[in-house]
């Protein structure tokens, strides 16, 4: 198999690299753009990279259930812009002085310095046999351990449902008075 | 393999954002005429000269339908592996799921009795 | 039975897919073209008008002389509309709409489908990133028409998606499967609309209302609201946005068809025909609620979805697990 940096150019690996490239490049344009809306859209891109990653992983379910939660979630992100900020616009405040860019500058580059330095230095733990695949869908797999083993913290989370509903209707109550 | 029905869903993604490259920006720009003029470009307001800028803080009423639809929006999502399994399950799924759906119930009574589900 | 992950991936396999899925792209589109044709067809007949007569025989080529119409028109991007968003915006709604087709079992064969575990979770995840398409149009035309009609699109969309979304476990539970071909073997016996018939009625009216379509068409109210959404779009980006909300109508069809009404089974006829003969009824009823009902008020729009459908499909739900269990 053809080798590029030491590793395996397999169709997985190109995927991941795509992926992980899309993630890294909506993550970076959510931090440059000025306008909300601008930042929710991208926003968008990296939570799909996410959703391709589990997908790639073979976890079909949660990459399924990232899209399904995040795309609503947006979509009230872009809401709230519009109700909170003069409409999604709100433009950048005064610029940071130049020092103090140069200074993030050195900093960021010593910091990604240090962490692929360690990062090279430390010896992995390979797993030496081949990954099994999932004898049953996700699905199954998931519900198995949600609603037999973990039962208390899955009716647990419905508590934290229902607190969270009771705490938007009360935060709207106190809007209209 | 498995993973072959998501390089199906790949090749869907890519026709389904080939298709609108295709007519919009090429074939498009080749068939329909350019002639902008300023009154054209102006902001539609039936027919009048658009009053201020559509970009103000606008309230939008129904905030709190997006907030109850995240919770629900959760929940559902809770709902489909318990029913893909409930055959397993049995009447211990049941009551688990009686108890979830009922504490979530109550979190919709509150909100309607607390009236925020109306319109104003 | 032929599946996509029974056969290893070769370049032929491959070729294969790709046939496969431009076949899709291109019945979606003739589903689209002609539909809008029945539509005006048994709307007119219903009115006692005759509908378009003009363009070939018994006005059969009118949307063809519709789609070349748009394609000549003049794309107008408005000066103070956000630009890049603007362009944007129909490519979001409608690549999910052609999306969810990828799962639909069109017949016994699975050439053009993907058997995923996760079907039905997929059609739902996929189709709620067209809102944001829709809500971006309505933003980034910087108009206030657009503006409301695109958060009243919103807010109307992920109210009804919560009792579309339960409407289905139904299903699920009764299937023991995400996955669409599972669901359609599992009604060889009986379709799922006799089980499962107050889940239907939730179903179709939740699904009239993601499609906008009357008697929940508010976001594109024309007497309040001019087009809604799309009220600065103009040529094919316009019909881009008509395009995706005409996909999705086949596509909710096709879905209803799979999940209650058997799929591709039946008997004699080959299981395509079936897939089509099912689909077409449902499509047809979703016209003959437009020519028969009155928009729905504002004020009952939202109340409706939170204070009777998402009640009635949650009974609905235990009222199929108590009944299992028996």
């Amino acid at each position: 198999m053809p080798e590029l940096f030491g590793i395996p150019i397999t169709g997985a690996n190109i995927a991941f690299f795509v992926l992980a490239l899309i993630i890294l490049l909506s993550g970076v344009t959510v931090l440059m753009m000025d306008k909300l809306m601008h930042m929710a859209v991208a926003l968008g891109g990296v939570f799909l990279g996410v959703a391709g990653i589990f997908i790639l992983l073979g976890a079909d379910f949660v990459g399924i259930v990232q899209i399904m939660i995040y795309a609503g979630a947006i979509t009230i992100l872009m809401v709230f812009a519009l109700m909170l900020t003069q409409n999604g616009d709100e433009t950048r405040t005064a610029q940071p002085h130049p020092t103090r860019t140069w200074l993030t500058l050195i900093f960021t580059v010593v910091f990604v310095g240090i962490i692929v330095i360690v990062l090279r230095s430390v010896q992995w733990p390979v797993s030496q046999n081949a990954i099994e695949p999932f004898t049953q869908p996700t699905v199954n797999l998931i519900a198995q351990a949600l609603y037999h083993t973990y039962m208390i913290p899955f009716e647990l989370v419905s508590l934290l449902l229902t607190a969270a509903l009771v705490g938007a209707v009360l935060i709207a109550r106190k809007e209209e008075e | 393999m498995y993973s072959q029905d998501f390089i199906f869903i790949l090749l869907f993604v890519v026709l389904g954002l080939a298709l609108p490259m295709a007519t919009l920006a090429m074939i498009g720009p080749l068939l329909r005429p350019k002639h902008p003029t300023k009154e054209k470009l102006k902001t539609y307001e039936s027919g009048l000269d658009p009053v201020g800028d559509a970009r103000v803080r606008y309230n939008v009423r129904y905030y709190l339908f997006a907030l109850m639809f995240l919770a629900f929006d959760v929940e559902t999502v809770f709902l489909y592996p318990w029913a893909v399994e409930y055959h397993n399950l049995g009447l211990y799924g049941f009551t688990e799921m009686l108890i979830f759906l009922v504490l979530l119930a109550i979190g919709l009574v509150y909100a309607w009795r607390k009236k925020v589900l109306e319109w104003k | 039975m032929f599946h996509w992950e029974s056969t290893p991936l070769t370049g032929l396999s491959f070729l294969g897919m790709v046939i496969g899925a431009v076949v899709v792209l291109l019945i979606a589109l003739a589903v689209v073209t002609y539909a809008i044709y029945f539509e005006r067809k048994f709307i007119g007949w219903m009115q006692l008008r005759i509908g378009p007569n003009r363009v070939g025989p018994f006005g059969l080529f009118q949307s063809f002389a519709d789609i070349l119409k748009l394609l000549i028109k003049e794309d107008v991007i408005p000066d103070k509309a956000d630009r890049i968003m603007f362009l944007l915006a129909p490519v979001i709604a409608f690549v999910p709409s052609f999306m969810v087709l990828a799962v639909i079992p069109f017949s016994s064969t699975h050439v053009f489908t993907a058997g995923l575990n996760v079907g039905v979770l997929y059609y739902l995840a996929i189709s709620a990133i067209t809102i944001l398409g829709v809500v971006l149009g309505g933003w980034a035309s910087n108009n206030k028409y657009s503006l409301i009609g695109g958060m009243r699109s919103a807010a109307q969309m992920i109210s009804y998606e919560i009792p579309l979304g339960l409407s289905i476990v139904g299903v699920v539970l009764l299937s023991g499967s995400l996955n669409m071909n599972v669901i359609v073997a599992h009604q060889a016996k009986m379709w799922f609309i006799i089980p499962q018939i107050i889940g239907f009625v939730v179903f179709i009216i939740a699904g009239l209302a993601e499609l906008n379509r009357t008697p929940f068409d508010l976001p594109e109210a024309e007497s309040e609201l001019v087009a809604g959404y799309h009220t600065e779009y103009s040529g094919f980006r316009f019909a881009f946005f008509m395009l995706t909300e005409y996909v999705y109508a086949f596509a909710l069809a096709a879905l209803a068809t799979t999940l209650f009404l058997g799929g591709w089974s039946g008997p004699f006829l080959p299981s395509w025909l079936w897939f089509v003969i099912k689909t077409a009824a449902v499509i047809f009823f979703l016209f003959w609620v437009r020519a028969t009902m009155p928009r729905m008020r504002g004020d009952q729009l939202m109340s409706f979805a939170w204070k009777v459908l998402i009640p009635v499909a949650l009974f609905n739900l235990l009222l199929t697990g108590g009944l299992y269990l028996l």
